[in-house]
């Protein structure tokens, strides 16, 4: 039988792979697929396998599945940009719209412990005011959520992550210190640190999910670089080496390699399971509970895959938003040359960053942007340079040779939500006979207006450390969010507070696409703190009677 | 595997342990105890404890310097030359250990610098020569302040407050200045005091073995006893500043990493206590925190070989690792700096008010 754990799943026979010793494994809880779990989770991700974990430890019993593969970081990851594609998802999707976003590494997983596996690690907090940005800020939605009871989560999240941070963080209301201290910068986040200081805006190290110290069998991070694609130390701390082994310990069963297709709702128009695709053929698995964590593309498209007569516009759409105000985030950079050697790709690319823009309002567009430091591996830089200059053959190579000199800024800048974005069904299937996703994304003005404005000031950050060369990469985009937003009202939101559906009270929804607005943050604190709320939420209403 | 390899990091402690008390051991076969030193001493000296009783060269018969007087400390006696040597060539021993650490934990954090500035050369040499003067000392059973060891140890102090001096400027220039990211990882602004203070201690091992009949041992215009004990508490208190720095840098991520920050600081102040309070006949409880502060500074080789097991590749993968990892040479600067502190309540308790 073959190792590859692509073609035959890992989980099962009462053990999953054990993630930290190399051939190992760990005893794993089963349920038969006849026997009705409490929760049965799709995908394993920042928001389900976070989820899995807490509902695991309250109790409950849990069922996750995900489509990709188990990994073994330690012995499944090459130092290889090209092997590792394996960690994205590049089932087929059509993507249209004005701006079509490019899919795949920056905004996908197909792996147990989701894109978290391959994630930037950066671990920021939302700026408090968003959470009500229509009140506060006069533009996109408000969340029902309050920011101090966030506050609280992040905080479980940072410490569960053990991210390394500043010991003082220069934006915000105060913050507890983070678990670990923050790594050394290396050459490309200095370059950032001396563009803020001669900008007079502040910089400070980003908060990060890899480790700088021993955690358990977890190695401190060396500083390969290869985080982006894979961690294959363990320094980085993905869901698939903290939660997911949480979760297996509290008695959770992992399938691997198991497709959900659809969610069947009963006569009662509850959901009563999930039909799912292992082992070469559909199944189904009872579950008193569904939890949708496919992230904002194949959690829309999961629901309204499931429609049934009396569902016909999918499930939890009776507001018709399922797939609706999709967003992106904007991911330009601005790239120069150094005179000395930078070597960008040493340690994790995104060591230092500015959150000036987000928490500055003296600006003429709606939200805000972080930028950051990168060090982009050697096959995407060559992949950047085809595309933004169109180099080719020998002034391709000759380009290349000054890849050690490069050094570059990159924001993740909030885009607005709006309606025309969005996922739906194509008429095209795919592998598994289930309707391609379409998925349609195009800028608005106040996206340009960010857009436009960080560059600048990236430009003139990079001027001021005499870096020459400098150029604008205009067309990069990154996470996705929202698709199913969470709201107060029934009529303009998918999911309340708890990310429980309006419709089915026993179906929810734990994932990025809850998000009603993007901010200008990386997202993947903020998807597990509302995982974390949820599962703390769900034990408060079952032992209410409210489930 | 998390049991093994702790269990190997607790074996290796204890064979560090073991070796520290076996040279605890040999100190007494060297150096006969205090309290039941024979009439004739096996080292050989010229003069002895009981002629110089015999002369009275006893307590009170020296005058107070100023400094004495300024800080209302009893007259000193002077004390008996061997007892002087045996100071002396403890405080060689101790000068030697710091000299060690600093050879070793330099030449270590300074490869890894890929000795960028020349300067970075020099606290490898001076440490070595250091190293060669203490081996020397410690080995000479001569009374009289020999020049070369003398010229050596005073280089060794100036280096340090050079070395000081690069690694400020080293900070000063990195974005952001004085900030936690550059105290952590930019030149640590401590490192280079260590071999200072195995200059002073080296000196004032010349000074004490500096025997001129009728007086009383001083180091530095003050007494030796007393200025010893504060040298070797302040030593420790500045090590302590290290250790909590950089145990704060690992995030205290193993409980044995605020050993450093607790048990040393006693020691620390046992001592600043002996060089300012009357004199005491029995300073036991100094005695033994010392000598587990000695112990604790070879455990913590053991804890930081524990520590470099724990990267990626553990003790495979060492050329990396050692570099990576807790620095191996660091921690035995509190054996240096505590076995200073005991050769300083010697010379205090062979003659109280030293």
């Amino acid at each position: 039988m073959s190792d590859d754990p692509r073609h035959a799943p890992r989980a099962g026979h009462g053990r999953a792979p054990d993630v930290f010793r190399p051939g190992a494994w760990v005893p794993m809880r089963e349920y038969g697929e006849d026997e009705a779990v409490d929760f049965v989770i799709v995908g394993t991700g920042a928001g389900g396998g976070t989820l899995a974990c807490k509902l695991a430890e309250h109790g409950f019993s849990v069922v996750a599945m995900d489509a990709g593969p188990y990994f073994r970081p330690l012995e499944d990851f090459a130092s290889d940009e090209a092997e590792q594609s394996k960690l994205y998802w590049t089932d087929d999707r059509i993507s249209t719209g004005e701006n079509p976003i490019q899919l795949g590494s920056n905004n996908s997983g197909k792996a147990v412990g989701g894109s978290t596996v391959h994630f930037a690690m950066v671990s920021l907090r939302f700026r408090p005011e968003w959470f009500k940005s229509r009140t506060l800020l006069g533009y996109g939605f408000d969340w029902p959520l309050d920011w101090q009871e966030m506050w609280h989560y992040y905080h479980e999240v940072e410490e569960a992550l053990k991210i390394a941070g500043p010991i003082t963080y220069p934006w915000g209301p105060p913050r507890p210190r983070y678990p670990y201290r923050a790594h050394p910068l290396n050459a490309a986040a200095m370059a950032l640190a001396k563009g803020c200081e001669a900008m007079g805006v502040a910089w400070t190290e980003t908060p990060i999910a890899t480790l700088s110290a021993p955690r358990g069998l977890a190695h401190p991070c060396v500083y390969r670089g290869f985080c982006v694609t894979g961690c294959s130390t363990n320094a980085k701390q993905s869901a698939l080496v903290t939660w997911i082994p949480r979760a297996i310990a509290a008695g959770a069963e992992i399938r691997d390699l198991a497709m959900v297709g659809r969610v069947e709702t009963g006569p009662d128009g509850l959901a009563t399971g999930v039909h799912y695709h292992r082992e070469g053929r559909w199944r189904f698995q009872k579950a008193r509970n569904v939890v949708v964590a496919g992230y904002s593309i194949e959690t829309p498209r999961l629901l309204l895959n499931s429609a049934t007569a009396r569902y016909p516009q999918g499930l939890a759409n009776s507001s018709g938003l399922v797939g609706k105000y999709l967003m992106v985030q904007a991911n330009q950079a601005v790239w120069g040359k150094m005179e000395a050697e930078v070597r960008s790709y040493k340690a994790p690319p995104s060591l230092a960053i500015t959150e000036h823009w987000n928490y500055d309002d003296n600006k003429d567009f709606f939200g805000g942007y972080c930028y950051m430091s990168q060090g982009p591996l050697p096959q995407l830089w060559a992949n950047t340079q085809i595309n933004a200059h169109g180099l080719w053959g020998e002034p391709l190579m000759q380009e290349m040779q000054d890849y050690n000199h490069q050094v570059g800024l990159k924001i993740v800048g909030e885009m607005l939500p709006q309606e025309r974005n969005g996922v739906t069904l194509a008429e095209d299937k795919d592998q598994y006979g289930l309707p391609v996703p379409r998925v349609s994304y195009s800028w608005c003005d106040n996206d340009k207006a960010l857009i436009a404005h960080s560059l600048g000031f990236m430009e003139k950050a990079l001027g001021a450390i005499d870096a020459t060369d400098i150029w604008r990469q205009e067309d990069d985009t990154c996470h996705l969010n929202g698709g199913a937003r969470m709201g107060g009202d029934p009529r303009t939101s998918v999911v309340d507070a708890d990310c429980r559906s309006w419709d089915i009270r026993n179906l929810w929804i734990c994932d990025g696409s809850v998000f009603p607005t993007v901010g200008g943050v990386n997202p993947s604190l903020t998807i597990q703190a509302i995982a974390c709320r949820t599962g703390d939420r769900i034990k408060q209403m079952a032992t209410r009677g409210e489930l | 595997m998390k049991t093994k390899q702790a269990g190997l990091g607790l074996l290796g402690s204890l064979a560090l342990g073991a070796i520290g008390i076996a040279l605890f051991g040999r100190e007494r076969e060297a150096f006969p105890p205090r309290r039941q030193l024979p009439d004739r001493l096996a080292l050989p000296l010229p003069d002895q404890r009981g002629a110089e009783r015999l002369r009275g060269l006893r307590r009170g018969d020296t005058p107070r310097s100023p400094f004495q007087r300024w800080l209302g400390l009893p007259s000193s006696p002077a004390v008996s030359r061997a007892a002087r040597v045996r100071a002396a060539r403890r405080l060689n021993r101790s000068a030697g250990l710091l000299a060690t650490s600093v050879l070793l934990d330099s030449a270590l954090e300074h490869y890894r610098g890929s000795f960028r500035n020349p300067a970075m050369y020099t606290p490898l040499g001076v440490s070595a020569l250091s190293l060669a003067a203490s081996l020397h000392g410690t080995g000479d059973p001569r009374s009289g302040r020999h020049p070369f060891r003398s010229a050596l140890y005073a280089a060794a102090a100036v280096t340090g407050i050079v070395g000081t001096g690069f690694h400020i400027y080293n900070i000063t220039r990195r974005p952001g200045g004085f900030v936690w990211q550059n105290l952590f990882y930019g030149a640590p602004l401590g490192a280079p005091m260590a071999i200072s203070l195995a200059g002073l201690m080296g000196s004032a091992a010349e000074h004490v073995r500096d025997d001129r009949p009728g007086t009383a041992p001083r180091v530095f215009g003050l007494p030796a006893g007393r200025m010893l004990a504060a040298m070797a508490g302040g030593g420790i208190l500045g090590t302590v500043g290290e250790a909590g720095l950089l145990h704060f840098r690992g995030a205290f991520h193993n409980p044995a990493m605020f050993l450093p920050v607790t048990m040393p600081p006693v020691a620390a102040a046992l001592l600043l206590n002996t060089a300012a309070a009357p004199a005491r006949r029995d300073r036991w409880l100094t005695r033994w925190w010392l000598r587990l502060t000695a112990l604790l500074g070879f455990a913590g080789v053991g804890f930081h070989a524990y520590g470099v097991q724990r990267n990626m590749g553990g003790w495979r993968n060492w050329s990396q690792n050692v570099l990576n990892g807790p620095p191996l040479p660091a921690p035995p600067s509190f054996t240096g700096l505590a076995l200073a502190g005991l050769a300083a309540l010697d010379l205090l308790e062979d003659e109280p008010d030293a």
